[in-house]
């Protein structure tokens, strides 16, 4: 049997550029189907599993998909804003607590997300070193931004610009680090948490600059009388909050007219979710509130369906790539027909040359099946990973 | 002699068991809620409502006014582990803009009474760069002078305390009826005191007094004087300005001023009196009696039979 084997295995490694079109094609056909729905099913467990731990968003009416993707996973993509006063009309109503987001500054690729204390308890995260953020320009960041950024309570990390052309609009502020979360493999891991307060300084909405009043600041003002004061644009703004100037720190106007993202709202029972919800319906209202669960089975759905596709596809290119490489052992069989009649000329019974054209096969098809399960494993490690990134980007 | 033993030996062994026992209920029992306050007019309500069954804390340093005072980081954790935070609302402690603080449990005990806030008149304009004009206008502040609107406040935190333990909730409302009842005195005795006032124009040495102007119908005008301060020239001036042509021959103090800044007064024909706001816990005794020697200040300086 050995000698059998010896020779199959010396003719495809002979014949290797052939040997290696028909392993590639037999391991795409046997790891595409497998692997995709490796792939599907995983996303759809992690996708589900967050949507599914958050009960609703109200944001502005748009995309429910984009509101989601950027409330749950802080994908780049932000929704229209709304006012801050969403929020406490959410809270006023009695019927769920409501958590702010503003999802839409970012520290290099590290999204940031301004929100309030609630969030660290809604979502159960706990704390690996330091503690909440406390005052203005502190910040919690993700286990991931911790490990790439190598930064510990006491560190700063910068927020980036929202475009490099953005020179005259907003400054990056510079954030010290109070805490950072424990690991929690979800999308938290990779996000830097502030006080909405603070991502509306990072905006420009608040900010902090010499007291105009005090005579330091005499030579940048332009004009004074008792109600007020012009000063020019030189005029010093902090891009960074200590305590020394925390005080100097302030915001101009309602606060319930500043901007957000999305609201999450946590109802206290399923009867208040339901009321809650009834209060969007109304087509003229310029907010929506959606259940980020029903968003997500939506998106899944839209997978699946191409999911089936494919992998109708791959059956129809799956039969054609089997009768191909069928055509070609029989085509080759008939190449090597002289090969044959030599063997058997030199003593080698028919059980036994058939022995080895089938070695042959059942070789090319353990090679193909061996590549195809270590891809299935590499994707069942890598393949959420990735196929999140894509999606949400 | 045996017999004793044994009785004594049960007995001992009885009082032990019923020790533990009790010891045990004191481990079993939760810690109350905490309720943090912004000032001492708040955390005097959360006492008289609430009682044993909340830990009221004001974490504000006896010397400070509570309005000015910027807790730190540390403190703020503090706050952060509060059951409940009741606001004063109207912009008071302007620390909380610049805090990150749990949003379900913070309480504007204001909120309701958003419309009976008065805006501060005392503010500057400025403007630089590309942002245009703004201003840092607040809101008056010191809303629980006017004693309705402090029966209000009350409400707001009876409200908040009954969600915090719905199970005292009875109790929790009697306390609350004592409190307001208690108000309710120090309103009628302000108005009567008010009546007598009349027409008649007072200085207040600062501008925290807007809505004991307002409940009571006062002619009142402000000037920005500290009591432990000597009034300097530029003051003076102002205050011959803001008199003019009226006639005042009170000014009401925050605190108590120092004698050369009264007897010049006096000089001028003005007396002093004091009315204590009380936004920081007193020294000694409580709101309601600092309320009290204020409008019985007020009373003597306007009494009955001058009227």
């Amino acid at each position: 049997m050995r000698d059998v084997l010896y020779l199959a295995w010396r003719y495809l490694v002979y014949h290797r550029l052939k040997t290696a079109i028909l392993v590639t094609s037999i391991m795409l056909i046997i790891y595409l189907p497998i692997g995709l729905n490796v792939v599907v099913e995983q996303s759809a467990t992690q996708l589900t599993a967050r949507a599914g731990a958050t009960p609703l968003l109200v944001g502005a009416k748009g995309s429910p998909l984009e509101l989601t993707l950027n409330s749950l996973y802080f994908s780049p993509e932000y929704p229209e804003l709304i006012d801050y006063s969403a929020a406490t009309m959410v809270a006023d109503s009695g019927l769920a607590d409501a958590i702010p987001l503003y999802v839409r500054f970012r520290s290099r690729s590290h999204p940031i997300v301004g929100t309030s204390l609630d969030y660290f308890s809604f979502h159960d995260l706990s704390f690996a070193a330091g503690r909440p953020m406390a005052l203005l320009g502190e910040c919690v960041v993700g286990a991931t931004v911790a490990e790439s950024l190598g930064v510990k309570p006491g560190d700063a990390v910068i927020s980036s610009s929202e475009t490099v052309f953005d020179l005259a609009g907003v400054y990056p502020l510079k954030m010290k680090v109070a805490g950072v979360l424990a690991r929690t493999f979800t999308p938290d891991d990779d996000a830097i948490f502030v006080d909405v307060k603070t991502a509306w300084i990072i905006e420009g909405l608040g900010h902090g600059h010499q007291d105009l009043a005090r005579p330091e600041a005499a030579p940048r003002v332009l004009s004074r009388s008792e109600e007020n004061i012009v000063a020019n644009a030189s005029v010093v703004q902090y891009n960074e909050i200590t305590e020394d100037n925390v005080d100097s720190f302030h915001f101009h106007g309602d606060l319930a007219g500043y901007p957000l993202t999305a609201v999450l709202a946590v109802p206290r029972d399923e009867k208040s979710g339901v009321i809650l919800r009834g209060r969007y319906t109304d087509d003229d209202a310029t907010s929506q509130i959606v259940r980020p669960v029903t968003v997500i089975d939506e998106l899944l759905d839209t997978i699946l369906t191409i999911q089936q596709f494919i992998i109708a596809a791959v059956i129809i290119a799956g039969s054609a790539t089997i009768a191909t490489a069928a055509l070609v052992f029989m085509l080759s069989l008939r190449l090597r027909q002289r090969e044959i009649d030599t063997m058997l000329k030199i003593g080698g019974s028919r059980a036994r040359v058939a022995s080895m054209l089938l070695a042959e096969v059942v070789i090319v098809v353990i090679l193909s099946s061996s590549l195809a399960a270590v891809l299935t494993l590499l994707t069942w490690r890598f393949g959420p990973g990735i196929i999140e990134s894509f999606v949400l980007t | 002699m045996n017999l004793l033993t044994t009785l004594a030996s049960v007995l001992i062994v009885a009082a032990c068991t019923q020790d533990e026992q009790a010891s045990e209920d004191t481990e079993a029992l939760p810690d109350p809620p905490r309720v943090y306050t912004v000032n001492y007019p708040l955390a005097y309500f959360a006492e008289r409502i609430a009682g044993e069954t909340v830990n009221v804390v004001l974490p504000i340093p006896p010397d400070v006014d509570p309005a000015l005072w910027s807790p730190d980081a540390e403190t703020i954790a503090d706050y952060q582990q509060a059951d409940l935070i009741l606001l004063n609302g109207a912009g008071y402690a302007g620390w909380l803009q610049r805090a990150t603080l749990s949003q379900s449990r913070l309480v504007d005990t204001s909120a309701a009474l958003a419309d009976q806030l008065i805006l501060a008149d005392d503010s500057v304009t400025h403007s630089h760069g590309p942002g245009g004009d703004h201003s840092h206008q607040g809101t008056a502040f010191t809303s629980w002078l006017d004693m309705q609107f402090a029966a209000g406040q009350a409400r707001a935190v009876f409200d908040a305390l009954v969600r915090l333990r719905p199970e005292n909730e009875l109790d929790y409302r009697e306390r609350l009826h004592e409190l307001e009842n208690d108000l309710d005195e120090l309103d009628s005795r302000l108005k009567v005191v008010a009546e007598r006032i009349g027409d008649q124009p007072l200085v207040f040495s600062h501008p925290v007094f807007q809505y004991l102007i307002r409940a009571y119908e006062l002619d009142g005008r402000s000037v920005h004087w500290e009591p432990d301060e000597t009034p300097g020239d530029g003051q003076w001036r102002e205050l011959f300005e803001l008199l003019g042509a009226r006639h005042a021959t009170w000014m009401i103090w925050e605190d108590e001023p120092l004698p050369e800044t009264v007897s010049r007064l006096e000089g001028m024909g003005i007396q002093s009196l004091v009315f204590r706001p009380c936004g920081n816990r007193p020294a000694t005794g409580d709101f309601m009696r600092v309320m009290q020697e204020n409008v019985a200040a007020l009373e003597q300086a306007f009494p009955a039979s001058a009227s």
